[in-house]
C-alpha cells in the first residue's frame, strides 16, 4: 500500500509537470504563462525534494534534536537526507526572484502594446521594429 | 460535466500506472553516503560547522560557493527588473507625487490590523533568519517573510505612506547592497589569516559568551536577510507605481 501511494506521488507530480508544459506552450495569454511556469518550477523543486525521503516510519526532520553524540546515531537513523534541501531551498528564491523578473516583463509589455496575448504581441512587432516608433 | 472527463481520464492512468509500476520501484529507505556524512558532521566531528542544523550548514559551509552563486543569480534578476523600470529624477519625483483622486488607503479597520500584523511579521522574519542555525530556516526564508511587510503595508495604506516614513526605493537598495556587500566581506576574511574562502571554523567562533552562533553562518544568514528584504521590497515598491502615472511616464497614452 506504501509503495502505491508513493508511486501515486510521483506519477502525480509527473503529470503536474506534463500540464504545466502544456500550459507554457500551448496558453496565448502571458500572464497563464507565468503561473503554469511557477507550477512546473515548484513541481520540479518538489521531485527533488521527494529524492531525499526516506520511506520508514519514524523520519525525522535534519535538525539534530539533541547536542549529545548518543543520540546521533538514532537521529543518522531517522533523518532524510539534508542535501536535496539545501539545493532546494536556494532553488526556491531564485525561482522567486526570476518569477518578479517575468511578472516585470510583462507588466512593461502590456504597458506598451496594450495586450498579454503573444499572438497580438507578434503581429504588431514587425510592424514596430520597421517602422520603428509607432 | 465535460471538464471532468480529462480530469478522471488523468486520474485513472495515475493510479493504473502506480498500481503496475508501485512493485518495481527500489525501496527509498537508506541514506546516501553523502547525506549520511553531512548529518554525522554537520556539529561533531572534524569537518565540522558548529551548526546543529544541517541543512543551513550545508547551504553556508559545505557548498557555501554553490549559495553565493545563487546569490549572484538572484542579485541579477532584482537588477534586471529595476533596470526594466529605470526612471530619472524628475520622473522618480512625478511617481513620489500622490495622484489627485488618491483617497488614503484602505478602510480603518483593515488599516488597524496591518499595524498589528506587520509588527508580527517584522518580529517572525528576523526570528527565522537569526535562529537559521538552530531550527529550519535561514536568510532567504526570513527575508521572503520581511518583503511581506511592506507588501502588506502597500495593499493597505499606499506606496505614499511608505514613502513618507523614509523606505522608499533608494534606502530598500541601499539595505541590499549592504546585505551583499556583508556577504562577500564574510566570504573574504577568511583570506586574510590564510584560509579557504567561505571557510567557516578556523576563524570565526562557534560560540560568544554561551551563545552557539555557529561560527560565520549566522553572519551570512543576517546579511542575506537584509539582501533578500531589500531587494524584494525595492522591486514591490516599483510595481506599486499607479498605471496612469508610468503611462504617462512611458509617453504611451490611452
Amino acid at each position: 500500500m506504501i509503495a502505491f501511494i508513493w508511486a501515486s506521488v510521483i506519477l502525480a507530480l509527473i503529470a503536474t509537470i506534463m500540464i504545466s508544459l502544456y500550459g507554457i506552450a500551448r496558453r496565448p495569454n502571458l500572464v497563464k504563462k507565468l503561473i503554469a511556469l511557477t507550477i512546473f518550477g515548484d513541481t520540479a523543486n518538489l521531485l527533488v525534494v521527494l529524492l531525499g525521503y526516506r520511506v520508514i516510519y519514524p523520519v525525522a526532520p535534519p535538525v539534530l534534536p539533541y547536542l549529545s553524540r548518543e543520540a546521533l546515531s538514532q537521529f543518522v537513523e531517522t533523518a532524510v537526507d539534508p542535501l536535496p534541501q539545501a539545493l532546494v531551498i536556494t532553488a526556491v528564491v531564485i525561482g522567486m526572484a526570476v518569477n518578479v523578473l517575468i511578472a516585470v516583463l510583462v507588466i512593461q509589455l502590456y504597458r506598451l502594446y496594450g495586450t498579454v496575448d503573444v499572438r497580438k504581441i507578434g503581429e504588431r512587432l514587425p510592424a514596430l521594429l520597421e517602422g520603428g516608433e509607432q | 460535466m465535460k471538464k471532468l472527463i480529462p480530469l478522471i481520464v488523468i486520474l485513472l492512468t495515475i493510479f493504473g500506472l502506480a498500481h503496475y509500476i508501485a512493485p518495481k520501484l527500489p525501496p527509498q529507505t537508506e541514506l546516501r553516503p553523502l547525506g549520511e556524512f553531512y548529518l554525522k558532521n554537520s556539529y561533531f566531528g572534524e569537518y565540522s560547522a558548529k551548526s546543529p542544523e544541517v541543512v543551513t550548514s550545508i547551504l553556508w559551509d559545505y557548498r557555501g560557493v554553490d549559495t553565493f552563486f545563487e546569490t549572484s543569480v538572484f542579485f541579477l534578476a532584482i537588477i534586471g527588473s529595476l533596470t526594466v523600470f529605470r526612471l530619472n529624477k524628475k520622473e522618480e519625483r512625478l511617481a513620489k507625487q500622490k495622484p489627485k483622486e488618491f483617497t488614503g488607503g484602505l478602510t480603518l479597520v483593515v488599516k488597524s490590523v496591518t499595524k498589528i500584523i506587520v509588527v508580527m511579521i517584522l518580529a517572525v522574519s528576523a526570528s527565522i533568519a537569526l535562529h537559521g542555525h538552530l531550527t529550519p530556516g535561514g536568510g532567504f526564508q526570513g527575508g521572503s517573510a520581511l518583503a511581506v511587510a511592506p507588501l502588506l503595508i502597500i495593499a493597505a495604506y499606499s506606496k505614499y505612506a511608505l514613502e513618507e516614513h523614509g523606505l522608499d526605493k533608494t534606502r530598500a537598495l541601499i539595505l541590499r547592497s549592504i546585505g551583499l556587500l556583508g556577504i562577500a566581506l564574510v566570504a573574504l576574511v577568511p583570506l586574510l589569516t590564510g584560509g579557504f574562502i567561505m571557510q567557516n571554523q578556523p576563524i570565526f567562533p562557534a560560540e560568544i559568551k554561551g551563545q552557539l552562533v555557529s561560527g560565520s553562518l549566522i553572519y551570512y544568514n543576517l546579511f542575506e536577510f537584509l539582501a533578500v528584504g531589500g531587494g524584494f521590497t525595492a522591486v514591490f515598491l516599483l510595481l506599486a507605481i499607479p498605471e496612469k502615472v508610468f503611462k504617462e511616464i512611458l509617453g504611451v497614452g490611452e
